[in-house]
C-alpha cells in the first residue's frame, strides 16, 4: 500500500502540475474569446429579441420575435438574403474550379521558384478588400479600363454593364476569396502521393478517370475546408458589395450595418446578423453532409 | 507477356543527361535488373518505359509495338512503386480491382480475377480491409497484385522491397522470384541494392552516370568485369594504382612488380577480389605473386574476416578470408604472407 502510495505520489504531483500548465495557457485565449465574441453575440441577441420604437427612445425593452417575422416577412429582405446566398455559391464553385488546377500546380511543382508561387498567390492578401474593390472599380466602370481597352480593340459598340451588378460582386469577391482557396487545397494536395496518381495511370486510367477516382477523393477534406472557408468570407463580404455593388445591389453584411449605424436599429440589425449567421451554419453544415455522404457512397462502391 | 527492347533511349534536363543511349533487350519471361547507385538513370530509364517521362531521344518497344509515343494509360505495364501507392481511400480488393475497372470487364471477372491475383500473394481474405490497416510487407504484396491483375505484358518494380526491413526483404526476394517464374512474367527491376540484384536477376544491368556500364549474368559480372565502376560496384575490389610495364606485369605506385592477366598499356589499376587472395603467417608457396606486409586493420564479420594489408607505404589492400576453426587468426601489426595467382588480378587501364 505504502510503496504504492510513494509511487504515484510525485507521479501525481507532477500531474497537477501539467494540468495547471496547460490552465495557464490556454486561459488568455479562452478569456479573450469569451469575452470579445461570445459576450457580444450573447448582448447583440438579447438586442435582437427588443423592439424598436423610433419616436421614443429607439430601442425598448421587450422579448419579442418581431424583428426575425419582419425579415421574413418582407420580400424586400427575403430577396437580399436570396442574393447574398446566390452570390456565395457561386464565388465558392468559381473559386473552387480556378482554384483547384491552380493549386495542383503549386503543390506538385518541382520548380525553386515554388515559394515565389506561394507567396504570388498570398499577394493579394496584402492589400485591403476595400482598397482592391476601389481598384476593380477603375477597372470595371463605363469610361475603365476593360470597356475602353475593348471598344478601342473594336470589339464591343457599347460599354458593358459591369459595374454596379452582381456581376461585378462576383468577380471581386472570387478575387478577394481566391487565395484562401488555392492555400487550403494546396496543403492538402501536397499530402497526397504523387506515385498515387501514377499508378492510376498505369492501371489505364486516362487523366479525367484520375482525377474523379483518385485525386478528388483523396482531396476532399481540402475541398470541404477551402469550400467552407470561402462560403463563409462570401456570405460575409462587406466592402466589395458595397463598393462594387453600388447603391441598388443589397448583400446582407452592408444591410446589417445600414440597420445599425443609417437607421439605428439595433434590434432589427441584431436580428439580421443572426439570420445570416444560421443561415451560413445550416448551409455549410448540409454541404459537408452531402459531401461526407456521397465520399461515403464512392467508397462503398 | 511480351518482350520489351529499348533502343538509344536518352533523357536530358538542360545540359544534363539524366539518361544516355541506352539500349536494352528483355526476353519474353526474362528478369531483368537494372542496378546502380543513385543518380545513376536507371529509375528515369524504368519510368521512361512506364510511360512517366518522356524520352528526349530513343524508342521503347513492347511486344514489338512502338509505344515511346503512348501515355501512361495506355501501355499495359503493371508497375510497384517504392511506396507501394496503394490508393488509401478503397479498400484492398477495390486497389486489385482498379486496373480491371479501367479495362472494362464485366464485374463478374473482375470479382474472379480479383480473388486469384490476392490469392497469389497470400492475401485471400484481406479485399475487405484498407491499406492503411496491413503491415508494410502485406501492403507490398497487395500492390504486386494489383500490378499482376492487369496481365501485364512487363512488370516493372521501382525499389519494391527499400521499405522493408532486413528479414522481410530476404523472403519477399525469393517469394518475387517465384512468382515471376511461374507466371513467366518479363519484370524490368530497379535497384541499388546488389545482393538484391544478384539474388533476383535473371540478367543484371550495371548503369553510371546514365550510361550502362555492363549487361551480364551474375558471373558475367563477378568474374570479367568491363571496367573498374564494375569491379568496384559488383562484389568488392582492392584497387592498387600503378601502371603495365610490360605484358602480365604490373608496377604498382608503391614500387610492388606484380603478375597480372589482362591487355594494354600505360597507367591503370589492378583490381583484386579480397576472397581471392590468401593470407598466412607462414611464406605461401606456388601461387605467382608472393609479398609480405603487415595487419594494419582487422574486422570481424562473424562467417568471414577482413584483413587490411600495407603491402609498401603506397599499396594497402584487404584479404577476406573464411573463420574457421582453427584457422588463421590475424592480430594488428602482425607480419604475414599474401599471395594470389596472376589470374586474380583484373587491369583496368585509363
Amino acid at each position: 500500500m505504502t510503496d504504492t502510495a510513494l509511487a504515484h505520489g510525485p507521479v501525481a504531483e507532477r500531474r497537477r502540475g501539467e494540468g495547471l500548465t496547460a490552465t495557464a495557457l490556454l486561459a488568455p485565449a479562452t478569456i479573450f474569446v469569451a469575452l470579445c465574441l461570445l459576450a457580444p453575440l450573447v448582448i447583440l441577441f438579447r438586442y435582437s429579441l427588443n423592439e424598436f420604437i423610433p419616436t421614443k427612445k429607439m430601442m425598448v425593452e421587450a422579448v419579442t420575435v418581431a424583428n426575425y417575422v419582419k425579415f421574413f416577412t418582407d420580400p424586400y429582405y427575403t430577396a437580399i438574403l436570396l442574393t447574398t446566398v446566390r452570390v456565395s455559391v457561386t464565388v465558392t464553385l468559381a473559386c473552387l474550379i480556378l482554384g483547384f488546377p491552380l493549386a495542383y500546380v503549386v503543390a506538385r511543382t518541382q520548380s525553386r521558384f515554388k515559394n515565389l508561387l506561394i507567396i504570388l498567390t498570398v499577394l493579394p492578401l496584402f492589400v485591403g478588400n476595400a482598397v482592391r474593390a476601389a481598384g476593380w472599380m477603375t477597372i470595371f466602370g463605363n469610361k475603365g479600363f476593360l470597356n475602353t481597352t475593348l471598344q478601342w480593340l473594336g470589339l464591343i459598340d457599347k460599354p458593358l454593364e459591369i459595374m454596379f451588378t452582381e456581376k461585378a460582386v462576383i468577380i471581386g469577391i472570387i478575387a478577394v476569396n481566391l487565395p484562401f482557396m488555392v492555400l487550403t487545397l494546396q496543403s492538402v494536395i501536397e499530402g497526397i502521393d504523387r506515385a498515387v496518381e501514377e499508378a492510376a495511370f498505369s492501371l489505364g486510367a486516362p487523366p479525367i478517370t484520375m482525377f474523379r477516382r483518385v485525386l478528388w477523393p483523396l482531396a476532399l477534406p481540402g475541398i470541404l475546408a477551402g469550400t467552407i472557408l470561402t462560403f463563409i468570407l462570401a456570405m460575409n463580404a462587406y466592402a466589395t458589395p458595397f463598393l462594387l455593388g453600388g447603391p441598388l445591389f443589397k448583400m446582407m453584411a452592408p444591410l446589417v450595418y445600414n440597420q445599425f449605424t443609417q437607421q439605428s436599429n439595433w434590434p432589427f440589425g441584431g436580428a439580421i446578423a443572426f439570420i445570416l449567421m444560421a443561415v451560413t451554419l445550416v448551409l455549410t453544415l448540409a454541404a459537408n453532409l452531402l459531401f461526407q455522404r456521397r465520399a461515403r457512397s464512392d467508397l462503398g462502391r | 507477356m511480351a518482350r520489351l527492347d529499348i533502343h538509344s533511349l536518352a533523357k536530358r534536363y538542360g545540359d544534363f543527361y539524366a539518361v544516355r543511349d541506352v539500349s536494352l533487350s528483355v526476353a519474353d519471361g526474362e528478369f531483368l535488373v537494372l542496378l546502380g547507385p543513385s543518380g545513376c538513370g536507371k529509375t528515369t530509364t524504368l519510368r521512361m518505359v512506364a510511360g512517366f517521362i518522356e524520352p528526349t531521344a530513343g524508342h521503347v518497344k513492347l511486344g514489338g509495338t512502338d509505344v515511346t509515343l503512348l501515355p501512361p494509360w495506355k501501355r499495359n505495364a503493371g508497375m510497384v512503386f517504392q511506396s507501394y501507392a496503394l490508393f488509401p481511400h478503397l479498400t484492398v480488393a477495390q486497389n486489385v480491382a482498379f486496373g480491371l475497372e479501367m479495362r472494362k470487364l464485366p464485374r463478374a471477372d473482375i470479382d474472379k480475377r480479383v480473388d486469384e491475383a490476392l490469392a497469389l500473394v497470400r492475401l485471400g481474405g484481406h479485399g475487405g480491409r484498407l491499406p492503411r490497416q496491413l503491415s508494410g510487407g502485406q501492403q507490398q504484396r497487395v500492390a504486386l497484385a494489383r500490378a499482376l491483375a492487369i496481365r501485364p505484358d512487363v512488370l516493372l518494380l521501382d525499389e519494391p522491397l527499400s521499405n522493408l526491413d532486413a528479414k522481410l526483404r530476404q523472403e519477399v526476394r525469393v517469394e518475387i522470384r517465384e512468382l515471376q517464374r511461374q507466371l513467366g512474367l518479363t519484370t524490368v527491376m530497379v535497384t541499388h541494392d546488389q545482393e538484391e540484384a544478384l539474388t533476383m536477376a535473371d540478367r543484371l544491368v550495371v548503369m553510371n552516370e546514365g550510361s550502362v556500364r555492363q549487361v551480364g549474368t551474375q558471373r558475367d559480372l563477378y568474374e570479367r568485369p568491363t571496367d573498374r565502376f564494375v569491379a568496384g560496384f559488383v562484389g568488392r575490389s582492392t584497387f592498387l594504382e600503378g601502371a603495365i610495364e610490360a605484358p602480365g606485369r604490373f608496377r604498382t605506385d608503391g614500387g610492388l612488380a606484380l603478375a597480372c592477366t589482362g591487355s594494354g598499356s600505360g597507367r591503370g589499376v589492378l583490381a583484386l577480389r579480397p576472397e581471392r587472395l590468401q593470407v598466412a603467417a607462414a611464406p605461401i608457396d606456388g601461387l605467382d605473386n608472393r609479398l609480405s606486409g603487415t595487419v594494419e586493420f582487422v574486422s570481424y564479420l562473424g562467417a568471414l574476416i577482413d584483413i587490411h594489408v600495407r603491402l609498401s607505404p603506397a599499396d594497402r589492400l584487404v584479404v577476406q578470408i573464411a573463420n574457421r576453426e582453427g584457422g588463421f587468426t590475424p592480430e594488428v601489426g602482425q607480419s604475414v604472407h599474401v599471395a594470389w595467382p596472376a589470374s586474380a588480378g583484373l587491369v583496368f587501364t585509363e
